[in-house]
């Protein structure tokens, strides 16, 4: 009976018609470069993350995949060459105009490449997915992953980058003051005892930070200590241990005080809420959302903690901005 | 009603496979970034006489190794999990049977999250991983559904919801122990994704086991309209019910196991495309199986086209694409059957 | 016909033609199974033996759980025997490969709910699967038999029909018009006469015997109906309790102690001028004093 392979055959080769282009063309595919221009040469370096990237000298056109990076680009004044964003690249406002890739988690592929960059900027495992790194390696485009555990890290960070981008005297500029900052801080705390805080990442269900994370590093900095020491990024926490440890002090981050206030509001009605001197007493730290961000910037939030948490190490100091 | 001939057959999967081209055709064309018809027309010109390498390079890169890739592996994923649904559709002699009905893809899922926690690279242990996991869901859930020697149906649809369950709570166990980075990426997984990139030995691959599972099945056809009948009916009409079962049991899993382990659990598509398709075309099994499988791959292109050009340049997984189509057309189905 | 004592096995051998013609020949055939949901006794189908020819019209008798349909399932190859043999022309059934077994024997049963509509056509025409080559689409002859089938049971009008919009009656006549699409030697009927009213009743036997007689199949009927069986039966089969206590012709077979011990019932059995014998239910034993 001929019939029953014949079928199948036909069916084959209408699979083998869609089939066997890709398979040629992902067979003679070569690195991408941007065919205008002539090939640049390139260096070889290893990311945040272990990987050996090479990465044009020098680079025109950079796509930032993460908020926190593209606020670093524009820290290091490098805002020209970026030519892509993603939808939550929020600060500063101008990040808004650029062209977006879509979304962190999912960005289109497609519009990356149309871009053409010389550079793709990932934020490792808080932000990017390894799927969407790997997409863009096999297509040839160079991709940096950064991986911020702790605030130096976050500096050194921007240095890496800046070095790679050919930013190397406006980081140079900029870090100096973020680490003379720092030093200030450093100081302005010193002898005076840390205190407890709990970290609030979202209430309902109540989820901290882990040991691990910048922020811990950067509460640290802050002259803070987070009661919870975990190795996950970040715990579900329950209450009651909350409630048991009693820190003497909550921290939230958000872009609107106003929002911190209301939430307060609401928690303190809450039984177990209710029970922690922190909600009674209203020792609450609103601090800009910038902590959530490996950038810059999250010294800024760190300076205002420290400032709330220890009022008397700042008594000489006026209040700037 | 006359009964189903080749011609028939023929007629069915050649408008079907038309339709599909067609489909492909404009999934290749639109996307967050325009391509023209012309360009788009130039580029397959080119490939097909050899001169792959003349062409403007972002053009085939995003035609060729983002899109096409992607389109191919959509319509595997939508035949295999299409076929798959109508196969346990009839072993279960349930219309409400779907893919996933009996836990394989939730041993996928695990396997997926166990290689991801071991390795934490997820690359290209992930899908390896998470088709061990459905092999071993595929024998474990046979072993407990068997009574006497041979599949029992009840035994066998119970083994399989147990074990999702179970699975799914192990899942969920261990998700709240990944770090939030990995965890993203797997939520992402879980939902369908048909955004890794697989290389043309890989799809090759991919397809030959689903022709040969695809055609396991189809050679059960008539056999499997006698048996939804009734088993004893079915074997004093000549079916050799222990056989047609196994044989129908382990196909349609693995073609469950093989779309799970490329591209996360995509709903709905099993269950609702052999609905409309027996719409269209009858419960004959010899015209629906086809049918399904064609059916579904044009379901599924359709809807990732859609989940990467509604919120541009964002992407939705495909599943949630499914999902929102799934609705409303089970909704209608089961308004029709009311009638 | 003598009268000697028809117990099992004397009837076996006294009774059993020339092996030549012999079509069906169940041979101390056995079998027995537990429920699986209780604990209670095995039911046991003792040694049966059973012998018909071509054209023969066999009905098997016998109250409510007495083996009547684990026999026909035996004789129908769904069940192995655990001792003894059922062997059709000649070849075990149990040993037949489903396809083959399907070819040489047709069964009708009480029929399990059907999950998706089927029309009657196609319904008839799942009776031509044991003959589906490779493809498996069915030819134009395929489509003429069964054809054929409906016409023969008098069902032809009920081509275009959904099988879930008929009558109980018509039903019956479909799902034995696509027992016969299988062109069997032998086919099997379990209760076929359960739903159908006393006409509908002499109509189907009236058919089978004719069937019987025109296309030279050996027929097995399972039923209640004592005087049905009588009627048109050329042999019959009295099972109680799992034996098969006597089998022979409907005259040899009903004898009014035997049937008023096997039904508990008082009985009177009277003998027609066509030879064949009648059942008829007493309100009470019309011999014994009030």
């Amino acid at each position: 009976m001929l019939k029953l392979p014949f079928r199948r055959f036909v069916r084959f080769t209408l699979l083998a018609a869609l089939a066997v282009p890709a398979a040629a063309l992902a067979g003679t595919q070569a690195p991408a470069s941007p065919p205008s221009t002539p090939l640049p040469s390139k260096i070889e370096v290893t990311d945040e993350v272990g990987r050996r990237v090479s990465v044009p000298v020098p680079v025109r056109r950079i796509v930032s995949l993460a908020p926190n990076l593209t606020e670093t680009v524009y820290a290091l004044g490098a805002q020209d060459r970026l030519v892509g964003v993603t939808d939550f690249c929020d600060y500063p406002p101008e990040a808004r105009q650029k062209t977006s890739v879509g979304g962190a988690v999912n960005p289109s592929i497609e519009q990356i490449v149309a871009l053409k960059p010389d550079l793709v900027l990932a934020q490792a495992i808080t932000m990017n997915r390894r799927e969407t790194v790997d997409a863009l390696e096999r297509l040839g485009i160079p991709v940096y992953s950064a991986n911020s555990r702790s605030v130096d890290g976050i500096l050194d960070s921007t240095r890496y980058i800046a070095d790679l981008i050919g930013a190397g005297d406006a980081s140079a500029v900029l870090l100096k003051s973020l680490r003379a900052r720092l030093d200030d801080l450093k100081l302005r705390l010193a002898g005076r005892p840390l205190r407890r805080v709990l970290f609030v990442v979202w209430s309902d269900p109540l989820v901290s930070i882990g040991r691990q994370t910048f922020i811990a590093d950067a509460l640290r900095l802050a002259g803070a200590e987070s009661i919870i020491e975990t190795e996950q990024d970040w715990p579900r926490l329950s209450l009651e241990e909350v409630v048991r440890l009693q820190p003497e002090f909550l921290v939230f981050a958000s872009s609107h005080s106003e929002s911190v206030r209301t939430t307060v509001e609401d928690l303190s009605e809450r039984s177990g809420w209710r029970s922690l001197d922190a909600i009674r007493q209203r020792r609450i730290a609103a601090i800009s959302d910038a902590i959530n961000r490996p950038a810059p910037r999250l010294v800024d939030a760190l300076e205002d903690l420290a400032r709330r948490l220890h009022p008397e190490a700042f008594a000489d100091k006026q209040v700037p901005r | 009603m006359k009964p189903p001939t080749p011609k028939r057959l023929a007629w069915i999967c050649g408008s079907l496979s038309a339709i599909l081209l067609i489909v492909v055709v404009v999934s290749l064309k639109v996307g967050a970034v325009p391509i023209s018809m012309i360009d788009l027309v130039a580029s397959l010109g080119r490939v097909a006489i050899g001169q792959s390498d003349q062409l403007p390079s972002e053009y085939s890169l995003i035609v060729f190794d983002i899109r096409l890739p992607r389109i191919l592996l959509g319509i595997l994923v939508g035949a295999a999990l299409s076929v798959a649904g109508t196969g346990f559709q009839a072993l279960l002699r349930n219309p409400l049977a779907d893919p996933y009905v009996l836990g394989v893809s939730s041993g996928a899922a695990l396997g997926a999250i166990l290689s991801l926690i071991i390795t934490s690279r997820a690359s290209f242990a992930m899908p390896l991983a998470a088709f061990a996991g459905a092999l071993a869901t595929i024998a474990g859930v046979y072993f407990l559904g068997r009574r006497g020697g041979q599949i029992d149906t009840h035994t066998l649809l119970l083994a399989g919801i147990i074990s999702a369950s179970f699975l799914s709570a192990v899942i969920m166990f261990l998700m709240t122990t990944l770090s939030g980075g990995e965890l993203r990426g797997i939520a992402f997984w879980l939902m369908g994704d048909l955004t890794s990139t697989k290389t043309p030995v890989g799809l090759g691959w991919l397809f030959t086991v689903l022709l040969v599972a695809i055609g396991a099945i189809y050679s059960t056809a008539a056999d499997l309209n006698l048996l939804l009948s009734g088993e004893q009916e079915a074997m004093h009409l000549g079916v050799d019910v222990p056989r047609v079962k196994l044989v129908v049991y382990v196909s349609a899993s693995l073609l469950t196991g093989l779309a799970v382990s490329v591209s996360g659990a995509i709903g709905y598509v099993g269950l609702l495309v052999p609905h409309v398709m027996r719409l269209l075309f009858g419960s004959d099994h010899r015209l629906l199986i086809p049918a399904t499988a064609l059916g579904g791959a044009i379901a599924i292109v359709v809807a990732d086209t859609l989940a990467r050009t509604i919120v541009s340049p964002t992407e939705l997984p495909v599943g949630a694409m499914t999902a929102m189509a799934g609705a409303p057309v089970f909704i209608y189905l089961l308004r029709r059957r009311l009638q | 016909m003598s009268n000697a004592t028809l117990n099992t096995n004397a009837a076996s051998t006294a009774r059993s033609p020339a092996p030549a013609e012999l079509r069906l020949s169940v041979e101390q055939a056995s079998y027995s199974y537990a429920a699986a949901d209780r604990p209670a006794p095995l039911f046991t189908l003792e040694a049966t033996s059973l012998h018909a020819r071509r054209q023969e019209l066999v009905a098997i008798v016998g109250p409510n759980a007495s083996g009547k349909s684990t026999l026909l399932r035996l004789i129908s190859g769904a069940l192995h025997p655990l001792s003894g043999r059922v062997q059709l022309d000649g070849f075990e059934v149990g040993k037949l490969d489903p396809r083959t077994r399907a070819r040489r024997i047709a069964v009708v049963q009480q029929e399990s709910p059907l999950l998706f509509p089927v029309r009657v056509d196609e319904f008839v025409l799942q009776g031509r699967h044991p003959y589906s080559q490779a493809l498996r689409f069915e030819t134009a002859e395929d489509l003429a038999i069964a054809e054929q089938s409906l016409a023969q049971v008098g069902a032809a009008h009920l081509r275009g029909r959904w099988m879930h919009r008929i009558s109980g009656g018509e039903k019956q006549k479909v799902v034995l018009a696509r027992a016969l699409a299988q062109q069997p030697l032998l086919l099997l009927l379990d209760e076929p006469t359960l739903h159908l009213d006393i006409g509908a009743q002499v109509e189907l036997l009236q058919q089978l015997r004719s069937l019987a007689q025109s296309h030279g199949y050996t027929i097995v009927v399972v039923t209640h109906e004592l005087n049905l069986a009588a009627e048109f039966a050329d042999q019959v089969a009295l099972l109680h309790r799992g034996k098969c206590l006597r089998s022979g012709t409907p005259a040899d077979v009903y004898r009014r102690d035997l049937l008023e011990q096997v039904f508990g019932a008082a009985l009177e059995v009277e003998t027609r001028p066509s030879g064949r014998p009648h059942v008829t239910p007493l309100a009470r034993r019309e011999d014994l004093p009030l």
